[in-house]
């Protein structure tokens, strides 16, 4: 009994609900279709009129217009694109100028650099050089002075060595003259006397 | 050996070259003689001369050349004086004269050997005195030898003259060797 009340009941809301929402759905559109007449005869009205004002000669002189006014953009656009090329250009030569100079200030420090590194690179060779020379120089020096030093001990030792051939030259040169002979017998005799037993023994034994 | 004993040398016979010259001038005498024998008698003949050396040697021997048995013997003690002969070779610095190796002759055979001969030599380099050069040995008594013996003396006076002292001091040491120029051999020397 209950669910048959209450299937009763959701049914009659059910088609209450329908019955509003129709209403609500068809009311706008009758209202639109009774406002679109009028302008529907005004759009077709100026369809027919718009012959009339946009003739041949309104259109040429609207072409006209157009001409000068773009003839006119395109002047002033030329004016503009020629300082802007002038200032480009202006531009461009001092970046130039700045690159070239940049460039070459950089070139410049390298070879600067490329010419101290050479000009160390002599120096040092050079101070090597000098360096290698002083030590040859030195060892000469030592050498010639050790070499010296020996032919002087050497020198002095053969002088000293031959210091009675010296002694008897210098004597002979001096007084050679006037040394007589005769003077010199007792002296012979004297060393012969001396020498005596040897001079026997000797004859003695060679014989 | 008898023979050599028996033969006297004067002291003009020096060298063995005068020995030679001897025993050549004895055996052409000889030659002489003996040629006279097989001549025929009256033939003319021209007797070789005599030498001073020949001489004296026949009248410090007792000999008469005329007679053969003395030319033999004299000859044959020649021959031998000329093999067994003890020799000296003495050099001097000049030529000495002839009395002067005489009398060192003289002196040898006195003294070493009766028979002795003695060859002279020349040697300027020595300076004074002689060197006497046995077979064996030699015996140098010479002036070099002399400044030889005074070696150390002689390095000693060098050392002062060229001593550091004198080398700071040339004044000095120019004096020194001007007096030195001026003094006698013997007293620098000495």
């Amino acid at each position: 009994m209950t669910l048959s009340v209450l299937l009763i009941l959701l049914g009659s809301i059910v088609v209450v609900a329908g019955v509003v929402l129709w209403l609500l759905l068809r009311s706008p559109k009758s209202a639109k279709s009774a406002k679109s007449n009028p302008i529907n005869d005004l759009s077709k009205q100026a369809e027919v009129d718009v012959e009339h004002i946009f003739n041949d000669d309104f259109r040429e002189e609207l072409r006209n217009r157009g001409r000068l006014h773009f003839e006119k953009i395109i002047g002033e656009n030329a004016m503009f694109l020629q300082q802007d090329l002038r200032l480009t250009t202006s531009q461009l030569n001092d970046f130039m100028k700045n690159e070239v100079t940049r460039v070459l200030k950089e070139e410049f420090a390298k070879y600067e650099e490329s010419i101290n590194d050479a000009k160390q690179l002599a120096i040092d060779s050079i101070q090597k050089t000098q360096d290698t020379i002083e030590q040859q120089r030195e060892l000469l020096s030592a050498q010639l002075t050790e070499q010296m030093t020996a032919e002087k001990s050497r020198t002095m030792a053969r002088f000293e060595g031959r210091m009675a051939d010296v002694v008897n030259h210098y004597v002979l040169e001096a007084v050679g003259d006037q040394i007589d002979l005769s003077e010199q017998l007792d002296f012979i005799l004297s060393q012969l006397e001396m020498n005596k037993e040897a001079i026997m023994r000797d004859i003695k034994d060679g014989a | 050996m008898e023979n050599k004993l028996t033969l006297s040398l004067p002291i003009s016979v020096v060298s063995p070259t005068d020995v030679a010259r001897l025993v050549r001038e004895v055996d052409n005498l000889d030659e002489f003689f003996r040629q006279s024998e097989i001549r025929y008698g009256g033939t003319l003949q021209s007797p070789p001369r005599y030498s001073r050396l020949l001489d004296e040697l026949v009248v410090t021997n007792k000999m008469n050349l005329l007679q053969k048995d003395d030319r033999v013997g004299l000859l044959t003690m020649l021959h031998e004086l000329a093999k067994s002969a003890p020799i000296l070779h003495i050099s001097f610095s000049v030529d000495p004269p002839g009395p002067y190796v005489q009398k060192i002759v003289g002196w040898l055979r006195q003294n070493i050997h009766e028979s002795i001969l003695v060859r002279v030599g020349l040697q300027p380099n020595i300076g004074a005195g002689c060197v006497v050069r046995t077979s064996n040995k030699s015996f140098d008594f010479s002036l070099r030898r002399f400044f030889d013996s005074k070696h150390d003396f002689f390095m000693e006076k060098l050392h002062e003259v060229v001593s550091p002292e004198f080398d700071e001091q040339p004044a000095v040491k120019e004096e020194v060797a001007i007096v030195a120029d001026e003094q006698p051999v013997g007293v620098a020397l000495a």
